[in-house]
């Protein structure tokens, strides 16, 4: 008896030609993804660097004060003054209970200027703050 | 006659096999040059304001504290004795592990002061100093008492260090300008 070789007739191949479809898609993800939420920063500024530094968990509570090498100050998107920045921060926090405050300082700044920063969100009770910094290598 | 030649169609095809490669590659090149920018920094939590009116003196025993001055020339003062920046960590760690069995009210409180002028860097530094302390007493603690690196900690065992190692940093109320 002759025994036939079982072999079906269809193509055995994976349809490969829309892979790259949809790894464009994960590629367009990716690049809309992370460049979400940028904020324009008019303000010069190069951290200070530490070593005991903790990540903030939730980015979604955060509002950012920069502090330029000029002493220039910006708030969220805008560049504001020293005494502006209790009222504004006020009304984030009404918003906001828990809001975090994340100061991004110049390094070569004065304390004078944090000082007067700080007494403003203290002011607006806006209290839970973060100094920003690298990992120090 | 000229006999006309009929055009051969040929099988025009353009090798798309290897695109899905190209695309990979560029996903990649994406993944890996993309830095989601990590917030990270030394958190703090300001004290209430209260007006200049209402303050009270609260007066704390010499041995709960340690005033860290920090003057606009950069020199570091730590209950009166100059010391140097990187020297602050190793000098609070047994004062904050000597008082880990005290009850709350006799903690020790960090106080930090500095001048008008005084560099931002030289503040954080400090800063960064008296955090690093309390973080090495706070592993210690947890490799001790429960056995664990600090993250590992369940709820209860957190709140136990908390209470055993609280972390009292106090901002020196700016003086007025006179």
């Amino acid at each position: 008896m002759k025994f036939e070789k079982k072999r079906s007739q269809t193509k055995q191949e994976i349809p490969t030609s829309s892979m790259p479809d949809i790894i464009f898609m994960l590629l367009l993800f990716f690049m809309v993804a992370t460049t979400l939420k940028e904020v324009e920063v008019y303000v010069q500024y190069k951290l200070p660097e530490a070593e005991a530094i903790e990540k903030i968990e939730n980015k979604r509570l955060v509002s950012y004060i920069w502090v330029g090498k000029n002493g220039r100050i910006q708030l969220n998107d805008a560049i504001v003054q020293v005494e502006d920045i209790q009222d504004i921060m006020y009304k984030k926090r009404v918003e906001l209970p828990n809001v975090i405050v994340s100061l991004r300082i110049d390094k070569g700044s004065d304390m004078g200027i944090v000082n007067d920063i700080q007494q403003a969100l203290r002011k607006a009770d806006a209290r839970r703050i973060n100094y920003s910094a690298m990992l120090k290598q | 006659m000229v006999q006309i030649k009929k055009k051969k169609e040929r099988d025009v095809k353009i090798p798309d096999a290897g695109m899905s490669d190209i695309v990979f590659l560029l996903l990649l090149f994406f993944l890996v040059s993309t830095t989601i920018d990590v917030d990270t920094g030394i958190g703090l939590t300001l004290p209430e304001y209260i007006p200049p009116e209402e303050q009270e003196f609260v007066p704390l025993s010499k041995d709960r504290l340690a005033a860290l001055n920090i003057n606009e020339n950069g020199d570091v003062l730590l209950d009166g004795e100059i010391i140097a920046i990187p020297q602050v960590k190793e000098t609070l760690i047994p004062r904050i592990e000597s008082k880990i069995d005290l009850p709350k009210k006799k903690k020790l409180v960090v106080s930090i002061k500095t001048a008008r002028k005084t560099n931002y860097n030289l503040y954080i530094q400090a800063l960064d100093q008296i955090k690093g302390a309390y973080a090495t007493v706070r592993k210690a603690y947890a490799q001790t008492h429960f056995g664990k690196k600090l993250y590992e900690l369940n709820k209860d065992e957190n709140k136990e260090l908390r209470e055993k190692v609280p972390i009292i940093i106090s901002i020196a109320e700016p003086e007025r300008v006179k």
